[in-house]
C-alpha cells in the first residue's frame, strides 16, 4: 500500500466531509427552528448553483465573489416558499408536510429544466483547477475554500442565532410558538426569515459547489439524500453536528475506496446511517433537544 | 379520367363494423353474439355497396375489383383459406355477407379508375423517446425524421407511386420500452405501413417483436444491442451499428493508432458508469480486447454509479495504479469530473481512449473542459461532414430547428431516407413488397460515416462503421472535434498520440 495514496484519501475524505457538512447545514437549520424537513432542499441548492452559474456566464463574476448575491436570491426564494406553502402546513401531521415540499422541489427542478435545459454544465472558473501540493499529496483549492467557508457559514449562523435579536426571536419561536406570539413576536414573519436563512445557506453551498461538479437540473435528489444522512448522523437540528456528521461520512466514504468498489460507496453511508439509527437515534451530537 | 373522389383506400364491411362496435368487443362478439354481428355486418355491407355505387357514378364502371384478405399468420394462411367456410375469419364474413372488399390492385394494366389510384399518403410511424430522460436525443431524432419526410415530399414524393407523399405518424416512447410498444401498436392501427425509431435498445426489442407479429417492416435508425436482430425476424432492419461492431471498431482503431505511432501502451484502466449501458459497453470491450489478443494489460476496472458527483478517490486509485491509458465509458457529467480530477491529481497518462460512449464530443463538454479534453480519442458512430448530403441536411436542420444535425439525428434522417428509397423501388406500400425492397437496399447518399447501407440476412447494416475522432486545437470550439480515421472520411491528417500531460498544455 502506497502511504501517499492513504494520505491522499484521508485528505480528500476530510475535504469531501466539509462539502457534505455544507450541503446539510441549511436542512439542519430549518428543521431545528420549525421541525420541518425541507424536501426541496437539494433543488434549492441546484437553484443556487444555477444562479451562480448565470452570474458567472453572463457577467463573468466568479462564484466566490457572487456568493452573497446568490445567498440573497435563494433567501428570497426560501422566504416566499415559507410564506406561501410552509406556514399553512406547520401544524399538519408530519406525513402531510412531506408532499407540499416535494412538490416545491419538483416545481424548482422543472423550472431549471425549462430555463437551462437538461445538459450538464460545468464552466471553468478561475480556481476550479487550482491545486496545492504538499510533497506528493494534492489538496484541491476549491474544496479547501468550500471547506473553510462551510465552517465560517455554520459558525456565522450559530452566532447569529445566539447573539442577535432576530436570532433570539427565531429561537423563541422555535422553543414555544404560542409563548412567542403572546410576547408580541410576529411568528409567521420570523418563520419566513428562518426558512429564508436556511435556504440562503443552502444556496451559498450551491455556489461553492459550482466549480466542483457539473450542474444539471436532476441532481437535487442526491443532495437531499446526502444532506438527510448527514443531518441524522449529527443530530437533527444541530448545526455543529451537521458539520461533524459530514466529516465522518466524507472520511468513511473516501477510505472505503481502499477495500470496496466505488459502486458500493453508498453502502458505507447507509450502513453508518442504520447503525446510528439503531444505537443513537437522536444523532451523535444531539444534546438538549 | 376523373379521379375527383381521390385515392381509394381499401374498405370492406368488417373494418367499419369493428370500429362501430369497438375492436375489443367485436371479436369476442363473433362467438358470443353472432346474430348481432350479422346484423351489424349487413348494415356496413349495405353501406359499402352504396359507397361503391357512388364511386361508380363518379368514375364510371369498374373493370376490376380486388378482394383484400389477410391472416395474422402467413404460414397458417393457406390452411385457413381451405377451412374458410368454417372459420370465422375476415374472408368468411366477406363471403357470407355477400360483400365486396376493396384492396389495392396489384396490377395497373387496364385499370382506368378506382384501382389505379395510388394512395397519395404513405404513413410511416416514427417512435422516438421525445419525453423522459432521453428527451433531448429523441426530439432531435423526431425532427430529423420529419425533415427527411418533408424534403422527400417537396422533391416530388414517391415517384414510382405517382408522387405519393410520405406522412409521418408521431409516437413517443417516453423513454420506456413498454410505452414504445404501445405507441407502435397505435401507429399500426392508424395505418402506418413502416415503423422507424426508437433509440433505446429495449424499446427496439419490443417493437421488433410487435412488427414481426403484425408483419409491418421496422427500420431502426438508432439501437445498438446485438440481440435485437438475432431472433431471425424478417421485418426488422437496423441502419445503426451493432454493439459488436462498435467494440470491433474500438479495437481496430486502437491497433492502427499504436502501430502508426509506434508507441505501445502496456497497461490500462477501464472506467465505466454502473448502468446497463456502461456495464454492457465496457464489458463487451473488455471481452473483445481479450479475444483480439491486443497486448495491453487491464490492471483494473473502476465502476461508479451514474450521476456521481465526486471521483477524487477513484482518481487517487488510478494514480496509484500508474496506467498508460484510460478507457472510459461515461456520460457528459462524469467525463468532466474525471478529466478535471486527472488534471488536479496530475495523473501521468499516454492518453484517454474512449471505446464508445458520450461525454467526449458534445459542444458543452468540449467548451467546458477546453484544453483538458484535447487529444482525447473516441471511437463512435459519426456524421460525415465531408459529404454534401450531410452539409445540406445540416444546413437545413440548423435553419429549421436552430441546432446541429448530430450523429443520432443524422442516423434518424438516414432511416427515413432508407425507407423512402425502399418504397420507391418497391412501387408499393405493401409490407411484403417493402421488405423485399429493403433486403435489396444499396443506399449510398447518406450523411454518416460508413459504406452504402446494405442489410444482411439478419437485417443489420453491413455498411455501418464507426469513426475515430480526436478533439484537436481550433480557435472555434465547435470545430475541435475531428475525424482522424478511417482515411477516406478524415478531417485531419494528424493524430496526436501519446498526448502531452494534461497540465502541460
Amino acid at each position: 500500500m502506497d502511504p501517499h495514496y492513504l494520505l491522499q484519501l484521508a485528505i480528500q475524505g476530510i475535504l469531501l466531509g466539509g462539502l457534505y457538512g455544507l450541503i446539510a447545514v441549511g436542512l439542519s437549520l430549518i428543521f431545528g427552528v420549525m421541525g420541518i424537513i425541507n424536501f426541496a432542499h437539494g433543488q434549492m441548492m441546484v437553484m443556487g448553483m444555477y444562479v451562480s452559474y448565470w452570474i458567472f456566464v453572463l457577467l463573468g463574476i466568479d462564484p466566490y465573489l457572487s456568493l452573497i448575491v446568490v445567498a440573497a436570491v435563494i433567501f428570497v426564494l426560501g422566504y416566499l416558499v415559507q410564506a406561501t406553502v410552509v406556514n399553512r402546513i406547520l401544524d399538519y401531521p408530519e406525513a402531510m408536510q412531506v408532499l407540499p415540499l416535494v412538490a416545491v422541489g419538483l416545481v424548482l427542478e422543472n423550472t431549471a429544466l425549462l430555463l437551462w435545459g437538461p445538459d450538464y454544465r460545468s464552466p471553468q472558473t478561475a480556481l476550479s483547477l487550482e491545486t496545492l501540493w504538499i510533497g506528493p499529496v494534492m489538496i484541491d483549492v476549491s474544496r479547501l475554500i468550500a471547506f473553510v467557508l462551510a465552517i465560517l457559514i455554520t459558525t456565522g449562523i450559530f452566532v447569529f442565532l445566539k447573539k442577535t435579536r432576530t436570532g433570539k426571536r427565531i429561537r423563541a419561536a422555535s422553543d414555544n410558538r404560542m409563548g412567542a406570539i403572546l410576547v408580541g413576536i410576529n411568528v409567521n414573519r420570523i418563520n419566513n426569515a428562518s426558512f429564508g436563512l436556511g435556504a440562503a445557506a443552502t444556496g451559498a453551498a450551491g455556489a461553492l459547489l459550482l466549480p466542483l461538479m457539473p450542474l444539471s437540473p436532476h441532481m437535487g435528489h442526491d443532495f437531499t439524500l446526502t444532506a438527510f444522512i448527514v443531518v441524522i448522523l449529527g443530530g437533527m437540528g444541530n448545526l455543529i453536528g451537521a458539520l461533524a456528521g459530514g466529516l465522518i461520512l466524507g472520511v468513511a466514504e473516501s477510505l472505503s475506496a481502499l477495500f470496496l468498489p466505488a459502486t458500493l460507496k453508498q453502502v458505507v453511508s447507509f450502513s453508518i446511517l442504520i447503525i446510528i439509527m439503531l444505537f443513537r437515534p437522536q444523532g451523535l451530537f444531539a444534546g438538549k433537544k | 379520367m376523373a379521379t375527383s373522389s381521390g385515392p381509394v383506400e381499401p374498405v370492406g364491411p368488417v373494418g367499419p363494423a369493428a370500429v362501430i362496435s369497438g375492436h375489443q368487443d367485436f371479436y369476442p362478439a363473433l362467438l358470443e353474439a353472432p346474430d348481432s354481428i350479422h346484423l351489424l355486418l349487413e348494415i356496413t355491407t349495405a353501406f359499402v355497396v352504396k359507397w361503391l355505387a357512388a364511386q361508380e357514378a363518379v368514375d364510371g364502371p369498374f373493370k376490376r375489383i380486388a378482394i383484400a384478405d389477410y391472416n395474422d399468420n402467413k404460414k397458417e394462411g393457406i390452411g385457413m383459406k381451405k377451412k374458410a367456410g368454417k372459420e370465422l375469419n375476415r374472408r368468411t364474413f366477406i363471403k357470407t355477407s355477400g360483400a365486396i372488399g376493396l384492396g389495392l390492385a396489384a396490377s395497373s394494366f387496364g385499370v382506368p379508375t378506382l384501382l389505379r389510384a395510388a394512395p397519395t399518403k404513405i404513413k410511416i410511424g416514427s417512435i422516438q423517446p421525445v419525453t423522459g430522460p432521453l428527451a433531448v436525443i429523441g426530439q432531435g431524432q423526431r425532427k430529423a425524421n420529419i425533415m427527411a419526410a418533408r424534403q422527400i415530399n417537396a422533391a416530388g414524393g414517391i415517384k414510382s407511386m405517382g408522387g405519393a407523399q410520405l406522412e409521418l405518424l408521431l409516437g413517443d416512447s417516453e423513454s420506456k420500452p413498454e410505452v414504445g410498444r404501445q405507441e407502435a401498436d397505435r401507429l399500426i392501427k392508424d395505418g402506418a405501413v413502416v415503423l422507424q425509431g426508437p433509440f433505446q435498445s429495449g424499446t427496439a426489442m419490443a417493437i421488433a417483436t410487435l412488427a414481426e407479429q403484425r408483419q409491418v417492416p421496422f427500420v431502426m435508425d438508432v439501437a445498438a444491442l446485438d440481440a435485437i436482430t438475432q431472433k431471425g425476424y424478417q421485418y426488422s432492419f437496423r441502419v445503426f451499428i451493432t454493439a459488436k461492431g462498435l467494440v470491433g471498431g474500438a479495437i481496430k482503431y486502437l491497433k492502427q493508432v499504436t502501430e502508426m505511432k509506434g508507441v505501445m501502451p502496456k497497461t490500462a484502466v477501464v472506467t465505466n458508469t454502473a448502468d446497463p449501458f456502461g456495464k454492457g459497453m465496457s464489458g463487451g470491450f473488455l471481452k473483445g480486447l481479450e479475444k483480439s489478443g491486443f497486448p495491453i494489460k487491464i490492471i483494473d476496472r473502476i465502476q461508479y454509479p451514474l450521476g456521481i458527483q465526486d471521483l477524487s478517490t477513484e482518481v487517487a486509485k488510478i494514480k496509484s495504479l500508474k496506467p498508460d491509458l484510460i478507457f472510459p465509458v461515461s456520460r457528459p457529467g462524469d467525463s468532466v469530473i474525471l478529466t478535471r480530477e486527472l488534471y488536479k491529481q496530475r495523473v501521468p497518462l499516454m492518453g484517454i481512449f474512449c471505446p464508445g460512449s458520450p461525454g467526449w464530443y458534445e459542444p458543452h463538454v468540449v467548451k467546458d473542459l477546453d484544453k483538458l479534453i484535447l487529444y482525447v480519442l473516441v471511437n463512435v458512430p459519426w456524421v460525415n461532414p465531408n459529404s454534401t448530403v450531410y452539409q445540406k441536411a445540416n444546413a437545413a436542420f440548423y435553419k429549421a430547428y436552430n441546432q446541429i444535425l448530430d450523429t443520432n439525428s443524422a442516423y434518424a434522417y438516414t432511416g427515413t431516407l432508407v425507407i423512402a428509397d425502399a418504397i420507391e423501388r418497391a412501387g408499393s406500400a405493401r409490407a411484403d413488397d417493402i421488405v423485399a425492397a429493403l433486403k435489396k437496399t444499396n443506399f449510398k447518399d447518406h450523411p454518416v460515416v460508413g459504406g452504402p447501407v446494405q442489410f444482411n440476412e439478419k437485417g443489420d447494416n453491413i455498411g455501418a462503421m464507426t469513426a475515430l475522432i480526436q478533439v484537436q486545437k481550433d480557435p472555434d470550439y465547435l470545430k475541435r472535434v475531428k475525424i482522424v480515421m478511417p482515411k477516406e472520411f478524415a478531417q485531419s491528417d494528424e493524430i496526436v498520440f501519446p498526448a502531452p500531460p494534461l497540465w502541460e498544455r
